[in-house]
């Protein structure tokens, strides 16, 4: 009698301990796991380099890849620059052959990593973050840091935020012919619906 | 005789030079503004009524660009592309064929075509590789 109940007791502790095992495993894959990478392929960005009582040099792009790991804050993102589109068609011919060479370059990256990001900090009103990191345009990679508004969004975050650069850090060059026509430092937006 | 031939002469060919010459001016006065005008207003591609470069599967694009994602470049890149495949995801205005073609439309998609085969038109922008996907812009079903 006293040996079946210690048998039974044996058992009863061992399915526990699997299932135990088994809670434990799906919280360690949940947590390390694809989960906790929220991801676009449509984000936007613009830019704008326009001059006062110059015609507007603006342009976008609905395409724009990234990634942001919630554990870690490791964010990653690329920009096809034949995906810029312009209003004027001669425009977005000179800034492909002309500026960002695109044939050579065709792509854009930024990879970097958000300062004590902290996901269960997200609320519905934005919060500023440090995104640093390297930025590649123009086949040249630059340190950037910058400042990311992120707030809580429908089964992710949204990041945006505004950030200048200038050409010539990516020796991008502009002909002396239209330099008064280009704004001397270039601002780009971004807004990244980032979701699972 | 021959002095008034000879003097007629003169006269036909001033004439002739003088045609020639404004004849030339002419040529290179509309040969500017053509130009003029034909590179200040060009007019934006319409890939939507450009005839496709290159007709293949979803699946032969993402292989060319693993194989040698800068060959596939100077292949594809800004090249009018039609793929065929099935649509795995679609969202708003992209939809993705075959988990390897990203394809992104101008307007909002209206009708469902998520597990749908499909043949879709669209310029080739490049190649992903946070995602491994082939994308093309201002896309049309076809």
């Amino acid at each position: 009698m006293e040996h079946r109940w210690s048998k039974r007791k044996l058992i009863i502790m061992k399915k526990s301990f699997i299932n135990f095992f088994a809670l434990l495993l799906v919280i360690v894959a949940n947590t390390s796991g694809f989960a906790q990478k929220l991801i676009t392929k449509s984000g936007n960005i613009k830019f704008q380099a326009s001059m006062p009582s110059y015609e507007e040099v603006a342009a976008e792009s609905k395409s724009v890849s990234a990634v942001l790991d919630q554990t870690t804050g490791d964010f990653a993102s690329l920009v096809l620059i034949k995906g810029f589109r312009f209003k004027v068609a001669l425009m977005e011919e000179h800034f492909n052959e002309n500026y960002m060479e695109s044939e050579k370059f065709p792509k854009a990256t930024f990879k970097g990593k958000i300062e004590d990001f902290d996901s269960s900090k997200i609320t519905n009103s934005p919060k500023n973050f440090t995104l640093k990191g390297d930025l590649t345009i123009h086949g040249k990679t630059k340190a950037v840091s910058v400042i990311v508004k992120i707030s809580k969004a429908p089964n992710g975050v949204n990041a945006i935020g505004t950030f200048e650069a200038k050409p010539e850090d990516f020796d991008i060059e502009i002909p002396s012919l239209v330099r008064k026509k280009i704004a001397d430092k270039i601002k780009i937006n971004y807004n990244f619906l980032l979701a699972k | 005789m021959i002095i008034t031939s000879k003097k007629t002469k003169n006269k036909i060919m001033k004439r002739k030079k003088i045609t020639i010459v404004t004849a030339v001016l002419l040529l290179m006065v509309s040969a500017g503004i053509y130009f003029y005008y034909g590179i200040i207003f060009k007019e934006a591609r319409n890939i939507a009524s450009e005839a496709p470069d290159f007709s293949i599967t979803a699946k032969k694009l993402l292989e060319d660009y693993n194989a040698d994602p800068k060959k596939a470049d100077s292949v594809y890149l800004n090249k009018t592309i039609e793929i065929t495949g099935k649509v795995t995801k679609e969202t708003n205005s992209t939809i993705i064929l075959e988990n390897t073609v990203f394809c992104l439309f101008k307007e909002k998609l209206k009708n469902k075509m998520i597990n749908n085969k499909m043949t879709i038109k669209g310029k080739c922008i490049g190649y992903d590789e946070l995602f491994m996907e082939v994308k093309i812009d201002q896309c049309t079903v076809k």
